[in-house]
């Protein structure tokens, strides 16, 4: 039905809304749809179930100056020194890599599995086996 | 110049660390180029991402540990005064103790309560 290819095309293209804020989208991991609104941040860039993410922005969160569009997948989490956890995310297609606030709303589980991969690492044990 | 020189050029060469000075030899004990001191972690932003602009010059803080698929630990580096950040492999001798706090830091300071993910 041409009408409802032409709904979900432009619930893909996430276009900016008149003042500037995003449209819902659906997401290109688990395809699920997003609100747009995300309690925590001003500006939901990634899936608050699976915290995939599109290559969308270049160097400021919100500037959609990346032309490439490649699925970003998380890779890892840092800790802003006010204590904020901060999900980095790694571009699939070119290799990007970029840090973003975390939403009130993201799926604790997911984070929670990025947060301890480096904890189940043998490099880990043995590391600390050598320091005590 | 041939590959032989090349790599002794290479085996002899050393850079001073950007953050604590630290006289670096370039390769790693495993011969592998580094590209942080093994003593601070940070690192020179000497290359954007297409490698085309010229060189930022600053310093590169480590701000998170990635586990690869395969098992290999990534640094990811900030640089202080563009932002750009970087991802790049471990080397043998580097620290442990930043390493390991790198890793843990984030359970240090959950953004919701640990205790329902006792399992995990
Ligand atoms: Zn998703
Ligand atoms: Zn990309
Ligand atoms: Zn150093
Ligand atoms: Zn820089």
């Amino acid at each position: 039905m041409p009408r409802r290819k032409h709904r979900r095309e432009r619930v893909q293209r996430r276009k900016a809304g008149p003042e500037g804020r995003l449209d819902a989208f659906r997401c290109v991991g688990c395809r699920l749809d997003v609100p747009a609104d995300a309690p925590g941040t001003v500006h939901r860039n990634h899936c608050p179930h699976c915290l995939t993410s599109l290559h969308l922005d270049d160097l400021t969160p919100g500037d959609r100056r990346a032309g490439c569009r490649g699925r970003m997948a998380p890779l890892s989490l840092t800790v802003r020194p006010d204590g904020e956890w901060m999900l980095i995310h790694h571009c699939v297609s070119c290799e990007a890599l970029s840090v973003n606030r975390i939403a009130g709303d993201d799926n604790a589980l997911a984070l929670l599995r990025i947060a301890v991969r480096p904890l189940r690492d043998d490099r880990l044990r043995a590391g600390l086996r050598t320091v005590t | 110049m041939s590959k032989d020189v090349s790599r002794s050029v290479l085996s002899t060469e050393t850079f001073d660390c950007v953050r604590c000075g630290l006289n670096v030899a370039a390769l790693a004990p495993d011969g592998v180029r580094r590209n942080h001191c093994p003593s601070c972690l940070h690192s020179r932003h000497v290359l954007d991402r297409e490698g085309g602009r010229p060189e930022c010059g600053s310093q590169m803080a480590p701000i998170s540990i990635a586990v690869l698929r395969n098992g290999d630990w990534m640094v990811v580096h900030r640089c202080s005064r563009c932002g750009e950040l970087t991802s790049n492999p471990i080397s043998g001798d580097d620290n442990q103790f930043i390493l390991m706090r790198m890793a843990v830091r984030p359970l240090a300071q959950p953004p919701f309560p640990l205790e329902p993910f006792g399992d995990l």
